[in-house]
């Protein structure tokens, strides 16, 4: 099988190609992304291509013809670009990579990463949707979310190939960039004043071998991949050590630019998750991906706080 | 993914006891923990070493809080064997004014089971809403209701209100149709006083479990079980609390 692992670049994109690679049954791995990935890989081929060269990008997909996509070309903002690059990146991967890939004509199979973010958190929704729920997105990466969905879904249908939404909780870990794990690094974090509600997380590791794991089922649909549990923004700050730091109403105003200029911006799906909290029901896809055992929330969270010591070598070692 | 990716409104019956994960500081979304010295509770919290639920519950502050209400009301249980002592179950119970029924009902579960219970019918607004969440509330949907009983947990759901406490009220057909495939236990609850004034202790009779088949795309099973769970709280009533 050859497949093509769009946004392989990213830390989500080099780790799924790391669990390909692992995997017998995958021929070939080809990967695209505008910057390239952050480790070193055996047997997959990795071209730099940016998306918004939507003519290079369609022409090498026409050429590879792969047999299954693993679409994780969707970007959230602020993790490596701001919101409107972000939308930008994520349709024109979206449209050129999976249109061209169609028109090869060998597709058969189609999984493409997706976010919880798509079920929304305005009033009289669930708090902790299953896959039936409807998709009802508030914030801009949950309408890119869904947007991708929605092209996957109909190029899949023309395709006559199964499409596998893996809808992801917020990926957070200490090396991957994410808006949430960059907040919540701060010595200073603001938090909700009058509210502390639950949000749920998921581990990269989990989350690509979800992504994999999709590609060898025949699952036509939406699956929820969540870390079991939850934490809270006071909690997931104390646990980092970090001093909490009460906003209330229009505070939150200051605080996002004082935020920004910390090098930490929040896009709307972090202000919406630390204000309402974010969550999902991810029984069913431990059910079809047998995933077994997820990392929790509040071990992702304690992981983020945690980096490897520092040991200083003498030159003489070093060259030794 | 609409149309083209068609599932059962509700995923799954099978109980998948996922909803806190290996790392809990010692406590348990589902089983009451022993007292805590208050000095290393505190440090508890000011560490955040305690877990949450996706639901909101906070298990740590439960433990803290529960027994002022213990203070409040007192509770005399009578079938308080039928509670599973482990999985998921619906407790369908009647209602008068519905401001202590959920603590009298929390009060009986932890006594009897040691088990936490999530009182459905919480409001959806923030600062209130959020507060008993995380004591154990959660919103009268659905989804969410399905969704706690699939992580094995114990809920509540009340009957319509009967201000004058003349009856049983209209059971809720979509909260039940998210138990069917769980057991649903009916519940009689008396007050201790007139408009629930302390005066003697509340009285809780807990009936047998009622277990369907559990198809939850057939709204004329979750209306039967609609109806059984109204009909097995009427008959504790009116058994073991006749009015006068």
């Amino acid at each position: 099988m050859r497949v093509l692992v769009t946004g392989m670049g990213g830390e989500l994109g080099t780790r799924v190609a790391q669990v390909l690679e692992e995997r017998d049954d995958i021929d070939e791995i080809v990967g695209v992304d505008f910057v390239p990935p952050r480790r070193r890989l055996r047997r997959s081929e990795f071209h730099r291509i940016d998306p918004l060269e939507r003519e290079r990008l369609a022409d090498f997909v026409t050429t590879l013809a792969p047999d299954a996509v693993v679409h994780v070309g969707v970007y959230e903002p602020y993790a490596r670009l701001d919101p409107r690059g972000a939308q930008q990146y994520t349709e024109a991967c979206t449209v050129t990579a999976l249109g061209a890939a169609a028109r090869a004509g060998k597709l058969r199979r189609i999984v493409v990463r997706s976010g919880v973010e798509i079920y929304g958190r305005g009033r009289g929704r669930a708090a902790v949707p299953d896959e039936h729920a409807a998709a009802a997105p508030t914030t801009a990466f949950g309408h890119s979310c869904l947007q991708v969905e929605a092209i996957a879904s109909a190029v899949g249908r023309a395709q006559h190939a199964p499409v596998t939404a893996v809808r992801l909780a917020p990926v957070v870990g200490s090396h991957v960039p994410s808006p949430l794990g960059r907040l919540l690094r701060l010595p200073l974090v603001p938090v909700p004043a009058l509210a502390d509600p639950a949000f749920a997380l998921v581990s990269p590791e989990d989350a690509s071998r979800a992504l994999v794991a999709a590609l060898g089922r025949d699952h036509d649909g939406p699956l929820n991949v969540v870390g079991p549990g939850a934490a809270s923004p006071w909690q997931a700050v104390r646990l980092g050590g970090r001093v909490p730091f009460p906003v209330l109403a229009a505070g939150w105003q200051v605080a996002y630019r004082m935020v920004e200029l910390a090098g930490a911006p929040i896009p709307s799906h972090v202000a919406e998750l630390l204000a309402k909290g974010r969550a999902a029901d991810g029984a069913r896809a431990l059910e079809v991906l047998g995933l077994g055992r997820l990392r929790s929330t509040l071990e992702i969270c304690v992981e983020l706080f945690e980096w490897a010591t520092v040991t200083h070598i003498r030159a003489s070692q070093a060259a030794a | 993914m609409g149309d083209r990716h068609p599932h059962p409104r509700v995923a799954s019956r099978r109980v998948t006891p996922t909803s806190v994960g290996s790392l809990t500081f010692g406590l348990d979304d589902d089983r009451v923990s022993p007292p805590e010295r208050p000095v290393s509770a505190l440090r508890r919290r000011l560490d955040g070493r305690y877990p949450r639920d996706p639901f909101g519950l906070d298990p740590h502050l439960q433990d803290l809080v529960s027994p002022l209400f213990g203070l409040i009301a007192r509770v005399e249980v009578e079938g308080g064997d039928h509670i599973p002592a482990r999985g998921p179950g619906l407790l369908v119970s009647n209602r008068g004014l519905g401001l202590m029924e959920p603590a009298v009902l929390g009060i009986t579960v932890r006594r009897e089971r040691g088990r936490r219970l999530r009182i459905v019918g919480t409001p959806d607004m923030p600062v209130l809403g959020d507060a008993l969440r995380a004591l154990g509330g959660i919103p009268a949907y659905p989804d969410d209701v399905a969704a706690l009983l699939r992580a094995g947990h114990l809920a509540a759901v009340p009957l319509g209100p009967t201000w004058l406490r003349t009856g049983v009220g209209t059971p809720p057909l979509e909260l039940v149709l998210a138990a069917t495939g769980f057991p649903v236990l009916p519940v009689a609850v008396a007050p201790g006083g007139p408009l629930g004034l302390p005066v003697r202790p509340w009285r809780v009779k807990v009936g047998e479990a009622i277990v369907t088949p559990g198809d939850p795309d057939d709204p004329l099973e979750a209306a039967e079980l609609a109806e059984a769970a109204r009909a097995g709280v009427r008959d504790l009533l009116r058994a073991h609390f006749p009015p006068g």
